[in-house]
């Protein structure tokens, strides 16, 4: 029979004399507590007999407790549990227990609560400093800092998964490196990672093997691959692992790419869970623009002929060059034709993604140390990246960079009631240091290397949608814009300022910090220039009490940087923010709102989840994303993406009598904004699999 | 010499025809398309009744697609007037061809070739499956030409099929995928509900069509007719809906969602509902409710993906998106 919580639950949508019944949420989650978590959780008489038997029984890392007096740990618990958290809603009671607390070994009972997560994470994350603990104990009980999934689910357990999830190679041209960057995603998604490779290096389907035409078969058999890759690799059969292969809209291959995702395609080349994302170059734009035919690359005889990878170049500045060299194979299209396929197949599947690449790296403050060359599956990771070369046994490889993500939200609500940001943000960059330092993916040498030159971390923010209706603004005024530039300025701004101090401390910055932007100053022009206070009287008071760095604290922080330098390469990305944002009780990401009340099939619950603090006043700013103007939504973002060094999940929610031509308009204006990516498109009631391992 | 006429798409039939046949083929999927081998863990932990429910109640709703697919359909379509209206009513066809063949995709996903071949004796030997499969066949098999009584019969059997009949299996794939159980295969469950229910609206539309046109006497018997089978299938249905789930205790949930479909197939053929309102299960509700956009067969709002609609850029457009882009610096 269904259980008492969630027919409560789904009582929601009954509705009594005209209305919803929200209260039925609440008596939901008191149920599900009353009726099922309470009566399954194992007793203990006290802390130390808790913490004691869950050390010995292999749940807790020992040497965890052992950095602290037992005193002090169990000041930090009543801390916690002093503040009566309580899960408003039945969604987010239940997302913490159904997918994070830590369960006996038969999967039956429930060994913590959240109070005790909170402080287990904590412990974890101060590593043997108490007053530090405290502090990220406060952050996170006031729900001002979430740490991503993988953290969050993994801290402090004896026998766990990595505390990062989300990565992104480069594959070679080279039977070895396919064979290896298989491998790498086999052994990511078995510790539960999700997986982004960049194939636009791969030759194209009938170029030359060892000099004999038409022999190879392109990068459509390797997707194949890494699509059953993924799905062999499933956690003891918890979920699938899931990955998302980059191709350059350049590449020879590129229809065949999409045509994968057709609705009506062969059995035989149709993709059905591997995520696909395309490359897109501002001079593509620029050809469908001028209405211009537009050549596509055979990659192999590019490289033959330049002795460099075209994924490598800058094609924009050399797609001249390349067409009027006879010795580089070309087909002939219509760029119009292409962004339309684009448009039509992102119709029919939500893919693929799109990014940018060349607004990525004009605004890379690292643009001398390297090119960011794709994106990851939530597309809000762009950092540099470099190939490997992988050799016959015997001979030793070249291990260059690939990318790891570490990510963490703020909860916006929160961290603007609190009015300490500069402690909110300096905590959470260190809870995110602290994974950073603490990671080591030795599987995959390439991965370890970048983090341990490059520290980089992600902090981004959840719950916008869900502050600007509480303050009864709406989500495409000019007020959430002006919202949005001061919040995300004063996130860069305390960002740099700790990652500053980090390497004070440590006396150590990223490699060749020297080398970058921030080093010569460049990258602070913006802000020598431009004020980013809030300008709207309205978005003023919102920020009274706040205290907000002025043009003359930016000029103080430019000169502080040069100096000392930064220890993260890479600080900031806005993640789309799936079951993490549910456990806040907050909004998705910075994006606006699916639905008033939402119908979350997650594959493993179906649940009803009204939006936070909704009601009859406030219903009004609670605008669904399907209902708003998708140019006004890109501004936005756009406002926002001048802030972060990384890029943001930007969906585009569109209703399906949208022709290929309005979403070709979404995609040209978002990359003339300045755009680094685009994530998935979303038809109205249209249910995609989220991207469950990087989704925080 | 007889002269043949082709299809003409340039003329309309009647002012819902283009939106009929559009919202139809714009729906178009493939059992393949869904990776029902993720309900494989869910499978291996239902209990031995549990599984045997769901195969029958698989196995029941592959008969009743078999016979709207090769038999209703099609003689629906040879008998009914219009060119365009053929074409939808066998497109509608070919569809419950592939709901049919979905079932299968889901039992040899996930069942052993013992239990698929137990499902389809009992098939054969269900009586209750058997009777009402009976009773809507000789429906169809009795059409007469230039009869549009036995027509409208026809059509009322193939409403009462697809928005009745079928939901006494529907339920149980609904429940279970409403608590996060073969959320695969319900997803299968939900794509051919949004099918049957244009179907169903559609020939809702033609019957009506044939009964404005008859007699005041002819409609009064109809009417008798339309209810008395109802009443029919009915007794039926709560006899087979017994036999399928007294043994997992669902038994009196489904009866009212049997009775409230009911209601549903009444409406798509212009009559009041017939059975009293009742609270149906919430959870299976909201399972159709994702759907409901497209339950709500004039609105376009598809769920799933859809077809997309090609319009070619113009060069105005750039003009407008450049504006648009020096116009959006307000700060």
């Amino acid at each position: 029979m269904i259980p008492k919580w969630i027919q409560l639950n789904n009582e929601i949508m009954v509705q009594k004399n005209g209305s919803f019944q929200f209260d039925k949420d609440r008596e939901a989650a008191k149920s599900y507590f009353v009726d099922y978590v309470n009566q399954n959780t194992v007793f203990f008489h006290n802390l130390e007999e808790k913490i004691n038997y869950l050390i010995e029984h292999e749940y807790y890392e020992d040497n965890l407790f052992n950095k602290y007096e037992f005193k002090e740990v169990k000041k930090l618990y009543e801390y916690i549990y002093s503040k009566k958290f309580r899960f408003p809603s039945f969604m987010s009671a239940f997302k913490f227990y159904n997918n994070y607390a830590m369960k006996t070994n038969d999967d039956t009972k429930f060994l913590e609560r959240y109070e005790d997560r909170l402080a287990v994470v904590s412990l974890f994350l101060a590593n043997g400093d108490m007053k530090k603990a405290m502090e990220y104990a406060d952050l996170l009980i006031s729900q001002e800092y979430q740490p991503a999934t993988p953290t969050f689910l993994n801290a402090g357990k004896k026998r766990r998964g990595e505390l990062v999830s989300c990565f992104l190679l480069e594959v070679d041209d080279s039977m070895n490196s396919i064979g290896f960057a298989i491998n790498s995603a086999l052994q990511l998604s078995k510790i539960g990672g999700g997986v982004s490779l960049n194939l636009s290096k791969i030759r194209g389907a009938s170029e030359q093997i060892k000099g004999l035409d038409g022999k190879a078969s392109g990068v459509l058999p390797v997707m194949k691959l890494f699509e059953d890759a993924f799905s062999y690799a499933n956690q003891l059969g918890q979920r699938d692992g899931s990955g998302v292969v980059y191709l350059n809209v350049f590449h020879a291959d590129i229809h065949e790419f999409l045509d994968t995702k057709k609705i009506n395609s062969d059995e035989k080349i149709r993709i059905k869970t591997l995520s696909l994302g395309v490359v897109a170059p501002n001079k593509f734009i620029e050809l469908v623009e001028k209405d211009k035919d537009m050549y596509l690359f055979y990659p192999h005889t590019v490289y033959q002929e330049y002795g460099v990878h075209m994924d490598d170049m800058d094609i924009s500045e050399m797609y001249d060059e390349l067409v009027n060299n006879p010795n580089v194979r070309k087909k002939k299209i219509v760029a119009r034709d292409l962004i339309l396929k684009i448009a039509q197949i992102q119709m029919e599947s939500g893919y693929p993604y799109i990014m940018f690449v060349d607004n990525t790296n004009e605004y890379h403050a690292l643009k001398e140390l390297g090119r960011v060359k794709f994106s990851n599956l939530c597309s809000e990771i762009a950092q540099l990246s470099e190939v490997s070369t992988i050799n016959d046994y015997g001979v030793d490889d070249v291990i260059n960079r690939d990318i790891s993500c570490n990510l963490g939200s703020l909860n916006i609500v929160n961290v603007m009631a609190n009015k300490r940001m500069q402690e909110t943000v300096h905590r959470s960059m260190d809870a995110l240091t602290e994974v950073t330092d603490k990671s080591n993916i030795s599987i995959v040498p390439s991965v370890a290397k970048a983090n341990r030159e490059l520290h980089s971390v992600g902090l981004g923010a959840m719950n916008l949608h869900g502050y600007l209706a509480k303050n009864k603004i709406a989500y495409e005024s000019k007020e959430a814009r002006d919202f949005v530039r001061a919040f995300f300025m004063m996130l860069n701004f305390y960002s740099l300022e700790r990652s500053m101090l980090i390497a004070k401390e440590r006396n150590e910055t990223f490699k060749d910090f020297e080398k970058s932007e921030y080093a010569s100053g460049a990258y602070f022009d913006m802000y020598m220039k431009k004020d980013f206070r809030p300008q709207t009287e309205r978005v003023q008071q919102l920020f009274e009490g706040h205290v907000m760095p002025t043009m003359e604290d930016w000029v103080r922080l430019k000169e502080q940087v040069m100096e000392h330098g930064l220890y993260h390469a890479y600080r900031l990305a806005i993640a789309p923010t799936g079951s993490i944002s549910y456990l806040q009780s907050s909004t998705a990401s910075i994006a606006p709102i699916t639905q008033k009340i939402e119908e979350r099939e997650y594959g493993d619950s179906k649940t009803i989840y009204p939006m936070p603090f909704i009601s009859e006043e406030n219903y009004f700013y609670y605008k669904e994303a399907y209902d708003m103007d998708m140019f006004n939504l890109i501004d936005l973002v756009a406002d926002v993406q001048v802030h972060i060094d990384q890029a943001i999940s930007t969906v585009l929610f569109v209703k399906d009598d949208l022709t290929t031509r309005d979403l070709a308009k979404y995609y040209i204006y978002a990359q003339k904004k300045g755009l680094k990516t685009l994530y998935y498109t979303r038809t109205r009631k249209k249910t995609i699999d989220e991207c469950v391992s990087c989704v925080i | 010499m007889r002269k043949f006429e082709a299809v003409n798409w340039n003329a309309p039939e009647s002012d819902y025809i283009e939106m009929l046949w559009t919202q139809n083929t714009s729906q178009f999927w493939l059992d393949t398309e869904i990776p029902i081998s993720k309900d494989l863990k869910a499978w291996s932990k239902m209990s031995d009744d549990e599984k045997l429910t769901y195969m029958h109640v698989l196995g029941g709703l592959t008969l009743l697609d078999t016979e709207q697919g090769n038999v209703g359909m099609p003689l629906i379509a040879q008998h009914v007037e219009g060119k365009q209206k053929k074409a939808i009513l066998i497109f509608q066809a070919a569809m419950e061809e592939i709901h049919a063949k979905s079932y299968s995709t889901i039992f040899t996903t996930v069942a052993s070739s013992d239990m698929i071949e137990e499902t389809f004796e009992w098939v054969k030997d269900n009586k209750h499956l058997q009777r009402k499969t009976e009773i809507i066949d000789d429906i169809y098999k009795g059409i007469r030409d230039n009869d549009p009584v036995s027509l409208y019969k026809a059509m009322v059997a193939s409403v009462f099929l697809e928005s009745f009949l079928f939901y006494s299996g529907f339920f149980y794939p609904l429940f279970l995928a409403g608590q996060g159980k073969m959320v695969a295969s319900g997803e299968i469950i939900k794509l051919i509900i949004r099918d049957e229910s244009v179907h169903g609206v559609y020939v809702g539309l033609l019957a009506q069509e044939i009964y404005s046109r008859l007699s005041e006497q002819e409609q009064q018997s109809l009417y008798t007719y339309v209810h008395e089978l109802l009443i029919q299938l009915y007794e039926n249905e709560l006899e087979y809906t017994e036999n399928l789930y007294d043994a997992i205790g669902l038994t009196h949930e489904v009866k009212k969602y049997i009775r409230y479909n009911g209601n549903k197939a009444l409406m798509n053929l212009g009559f009041e509902p017939h059975f009293p309102d009742e609270e149906v299960n919430p959870v299976v509700l909201n399972g159709i409710r994702t759907e409901t956009s497209t339950h709500d067969f004039f609105s376009t709002k598809g769920s799933g993906y859809q077809k997309g609609k090609v319009e070619p850029l113009q060069d105005k457009d750039f003009v407008v998106l450049n504006d648009r882009v020096k116009q959006s610096d307000i700060f």
